[in-house]
């Protein structure tokens, strides 16, 4: 194990780790709201196809990060519409959104696969432009990449820190509270749903047009629902969410690494590390109400007319 | 009886307003997946035509359609029992897999004994899978320490990568590629009348009534029901809750791994990592949308399963992509849950 | 419940009207084609009309725009098409695994299709299955090993590419390290990598292979951290055996590490600074024999196996950072091999742990290879 190895760990880790850390700040949002959105796998896929689609036909990654957000939001509005409006099963209408992700994708991708597309650019860290290819690769990244963090804060900032977080949080924990303080659930039920989908939109860009720089069938292989075990792994904390994106895909780069020197240990059990350790966390703290979910997640909004 | 009296009764008899209301759904989630077909340059008329032909054109088209029923069936099953004490396992899929490896173990294992003796074995492995996978969030529940929809629903993604350590640890050649090596003939669940419908839809039927009869007509169904109403008021009438609850869960995890057992042994006749691709989603979103109720259950599953088995076609004959078909299935099921008066009382 | 009423009416006549839409819309329908405004009668009519002397089906087990495998089965289909004007070619992608495989051809069978190829591993035994249901349609599997009364086998002999691509890439390192990003431990996956390594180390004795699993064939970020992981241990030529090679050579052209395609000749385009070569299958011109023996009558089953110099498998273009003097050689054993004095497989061969696998004097046969586990001296990573 070598220098460069180490440090390949931690790039790997912040590359794959910034599409599931944008993802899980926007389900952070979404449950805080009271909404578990178990759809993100698909609105994950539809978000990378057509911003990968977009980035082929235009040419400019921009634009291409730009749809897969507003598409992320959009596809939002669907669960949003379904349970807040028609007041369906949380589970259940997100699945159905799931499913809608892998035929939607499949149809806007179909033309796409295999395409070559100008990838977000990525650009050194200040310093270390100098180095050889082989470290300053390592060390360069997209600007989704350097943007991850401050967004991260800034969800923090709006949940935390703003009048329209503190509605959102009490819609969270009690609807019809909130309806009784002048606030209206349906309409912050639906901000957030927006902003859960926008910020998926967001990492899924990042996986088919920064990162992978390609588009294919089922290419998010679980990160939506990765997204939210960590969301319950990070206690619905916009910033340990950091934390969580980074240990678990630092253990897929730690994987990687054993594999690659030699050494044989079942990537499977070792994939399944950061789900026990998120059950363990669970019961962990358990029976401690601070800890514990938004006390009207998954529940039903029935209004007051 | 003069025709606006016969059209009186049929409209208040439920169950033909509900068939109605149905219809009508579904034509239009094909409305709305015509609009898309049309948008992306495809003939929807041939599309369905396609589609209906393939599955109720020839027999053997409608006998994929049982075929591909099979597994919705018991998975639904497998949540309606835990939903009626106000257990939601989302857990199925995870119980499935578990479930599956362990039949496939009793099936490479034992795969001398004959068919009759090795097959009640490798369903009795599947529930047992598919039972301790349940357990797990049953326990955690009863001594309510962590929900059960949070556990089932992370177990979901433990469960596949269990099943690929064990296919690539234990069970694989070179020459499988991602498989267990084939099941002898006697680890098959037998087939009928030269088709891929095996005994796993004989075993779904039967669970299906059994479910009916026993929740309307015995004194566990009538206990449940209780405990699935108020929980708090049941445990003061002297219903043991907390064994309820574990007892509840780990029998829908049986029903999953006995629904993963009948996939491998009846569909497959091997274990293929990762091969169930949301069989078990699709059983909780087919039991919620039946509202739990056994009929329901097997509507649904018909309708599913035919979109699915159809849509085969409509890459064939449309080159379009297989996924694609999950845009119509996504229509029907999101007109179906956007349906309020559907759900009138099965809210938590 | 009236305005309940009023909605689903209103859904109705909605329905109806598209429906009636619709049925004026698609040309190809004999009614509209009669119909005087309607757009290219003529040429349409007549091709529709024209029976097809062989409809072929053609089922493939990823995307056939996958710049890899599937593409190059897909292009070699095509190319019957070009080749006899008068086929139909009924495809699906995308279907990887035998159940979804049966039914795929059972409906390309209801289809009319009297030929199948079925160009997924995991396709053999459906394809098998039905052979004996349906005696009357030829059944074409790409790399198994089955043989029955109509179903037969074709594919080309990737070794010897891999070889070839080996000793390029043993003259192209510097650190004497390359690295292989594989989606799983199969037989014939260990095959190339050992094909691979032997051609190195006839150039270049020092050199060794890093094997990593993504245990996928296509979650392309894991194989964008696969192929990070492998060159931060020291690779500087990576290689691979997944389903698109697109990922893996933009992540190593973006670390300014040389790649080696296979598959599909498309894979050049996602390297153009870093491509050493590639080497993928060129299988048109055997199928289009197989389809003409089919429609003459003269079909029979052959366990069909060719290679380079039978035009199945082909050599991709050299890339710009790859001196004349390494391309010469690599073209002076392709002759060599082509000749019959260099056998990829030839004894002794040499296991990591240092069992003879491959006496002196032996070959390792083609029957043979798709059930190997060990991999070759010099190949570090573990064969399950």
């Amino acid at each position: 194990m070598n220098l460069l190895s180490i440090l390949g760990v931690f790039s790997s880790a912040i590359f794959s780790g910034t599409s599931l850390l944008y993802t899980t700040l926007g389900e952070v949002i979404g449950e805080r709201s009271g909404i578990v959105n178990l759809g993100l796998e698909g609105v994950l896929l539809v978000s990378a196809s057509s911003g990968f689609a977009v980035t082929v036909i235009t040419g400019n990654p921009y634009i291409g990060v730009l749809v897969a957000v507003i598409i992320g939001g959009l596809m939002n509005m669907i669960l949003g519409y379904l349970i807040i409006h028609r007041k369906a099963n949380q589970l259940a209408s997100g699945l159905a959104l799931m499913f809608f992700g892998f035929g939607l994708s499949a149809l806007i991708g179909k033309s796409y696969v295999g395409a070559k597309i100008n990838a977000l650019p990525r650009i050194a860290l200040p310093g270390l432009e100098n180095l050889p290819k082989l470290y300053s690769s390592l060390l360069s990244f997209d600007i989704l990449i350097y943007t991850a963090i401050p967004v991260a804060f800034l969800v923090w900032w709006l949940l935390f820190r703003t009048r329209w977080g503190l509605g959102l949080r009490a819609v969270g924990e009690n609807a019809d509270t909130a309806y009784a303080s002048g606030r209206d659930p349906r309409l912050i039920r639906y901000q957030a749903l927006f902003l859960n989908g926008l910020l998926a939109g967001l990492g899924a860009a990042h996986l088919s047009i920064a990162y992978t720089m390609t588009w294919t069938e089922y290419m998010t292989a679980g990160r939506g629902f990765i997204a939210v075990a960590l969301v319950i792994f990070s206690r619905w904390h916009p910033l340990r969410a950091i934390v969580g994106a980074l240990l678990f895909s630092g253990a897929v780069a730690f994987q990687l690494l054993l594999q690659s020197s030699g050494v044989q240990v079942s990537p499977f059990l070792l994939d399944t590390i950061p789900y026990v350790l998120t059950v363990l966390v669970l019961i962990a703290w358990g029976g401690n109400r601070r800890h514990s979910a938004p006390a009207s997640l998954g529940r039903v909004y029935h209004g007051t007319e | 009886m003069s025709a606006r009296t016969f059209l009186r009764i049929a409209v208040s008899n439920t169950l033909v307003k509900n068939i109605a209301r149905y219809v009508m759904m579904m034509l239009l989630a094909l409305l709305l997946f015509g609009i898309i077909l049309l948008a992306t340059g495809k003939d929807p008329f041939q599309s369905y035509r396609d589609m209906f032909g393939a599955t109720f054109g020839s027999a053997y088209g409608f006998s994929e359609v049982l075929v591909a029923m099979i597994p919705m069936l018991i998975t639904a099953l497998a949540v309606a029992l835990p939903s009626r004490v106000g257990l939601i396992n989302v857990g199925g899929e995870g119980q499935l897999y578990i479930g599956a490896a362990f039949a496939t173990w009793g099936a490479l294992t034992f795969k001398d004994q004959p068919a009759w003796v090795l097959l009640p074995l490798m369903a009795l492995l599947g529930m047992i899978g598919g039972a301790l996978w349940a357990f797990i969030p049953g326990y955690l529940k009863s001594i309510g320490l962590v929900n059960e929809t949070i556990t089932t629903l992370l177990m979901n993604s433990i469960a596949p990568k269990i099943v690929g350590f064990l296919i690539f640890g234990f069970w694989h050649s070179p020459m499988d590629t991602v498989k267990t090596e084939n099941f002898v003939s006697a680890a098959r669940l037998p087939t009928f009348f030269n088709t891929r419908v095996h005994l796993g839809f004989v075993i779904a039927l039967v669970l299906l009534a059994l479910f009916w009869i026993i929740m309307k007509y015995t004194r566990w169904g009538l206990e449940m029901r209780a405990i699935g109403g108020n929980p708090q008021a049941a445990r003061r009438n002297g219903i043991p809750l907390k064994g309820y609850l574990i007892v509840i869960m780990c029998l829908g995890g049986a029903i999953a791994g006995l629904a993963g057992m009948s996939h491998v042994s009846g569909f497959y006749g091997v274990l293929i990592l990762n091969f169930s691709m949301g069989l078990g989603f699709m059983g909780f979103l087919i039991c919620w949308l039946a509202g739990g109720d056994p009929i329901g259950i097997f509507l649904m599953s018909f309708v599913v399963a035919i979109i699915t088995t159809g849509g085969n076609f409509l890459q064939l004959t449309q080159g379009l992509p297989y996924a694609v078909i999950n845009i119509l299935l996504a229509l029907a099921l999101f007109v179906v849950l956007a349906s309020p008066k559907f759900f009138e009382g099965k809210k938590a | 419940m009236k305005k309940k009423l009023l909605y689903i009416l209103v859904l109705a006549a909605l329905l109806l009207s598209a429906c009636g839409q619709a049925t004026a819309v698609p040309t190809e329908s004999p009614v509209a084609a009669t119909e005087p405004p309607a757009t290219e009668p003529a040429t349409e009519v007549p091709t529709e009309a024209a029976e097809p002397c062989l409809i072929i089906g053609a089922l493939y087990g990823g995307p056939i725009t996958d710049a890899g495998y599937n593409q190059a089965m897909h292009e070699a289909v095509m190319e019957i098409k070009a080749n006899i004007e008068c086929v139909k070619i009924i495809e699906a992608e995308n279907v990887p695994d035998e159940a979804g495989a049966t039914t795929t051809m059972e409906n390309m069978i209801s289809q009319g299709a009297k030929l199948i190829i079925a160009t997924a591993f995991n396709h053999q035994y459906p394809a098998l299955e039905l052979s004996k249901k349906y005696p009357d349609v030829k059944f074409e599997h790409a790399g198994g090993w089955e043989m029955g009364p109509n179903f037969a086998n074709f594919f080309g002999k990737p070794p010897d590419g891999w070889y070839l691509m080996g000793v390029a890439a043993g003259k192209m390192t510097k650190t004497n390290k390359l690295g292989f990003v594989a989606a799983f431990p199969l037989g014939w996956t260990l095959v190339f990598i050992n094909a691979f390594t032997l051609g190195a180390q006839s150039v270049n004795p020092d050199v060794q292979t890093i094997v990593a699993y993504t245990y996928a064939w296509g979650d392309r970020a894991r194989e964008a951290d696969t192929t990070n992981a492998l060159i931060n241990q020291g690779v500087d030529v990576i290689t691979m055996h997944v389903d698109s090679p697109a990922t893996i050579i933009s992540t190593a052209e973006s670390r300014g590490v040389y790649s080696i395609g296979y598959q599909s000749l498309a894979a050049q385009q996602f390297a153009p600074e870093y491509w050493i070569s590639g080497t993928g299958f060129t299988l048109g011109g055997k199928l289009t024999w197989i389809a003409s023996t089919v429609i003459d009558g003269t079909w029979k089953p052959i366990f069909l196996r060719c290679g380079i110099a039978e035009g199945c498998m082909a050599i991709a273009p050299f890339g710009p950072r790859v001196p004349q003097e390494v391309q010469d050689l690599v073209m002076q054993v392709k002759a060599d091999i082509e000749a019959g004095k260099i056998v990829v497989f030839a004894g002794p061969i040499v296991d990591q742990d240092g069992n003879i696998r491959v006496a002196e004097g032996e070959v390792l046969t083609d029957d043979k290879m798709s059930s190997v586990d060990w991999f070759v001296k010099g190949v570090v990573g573990s064969p399950k």
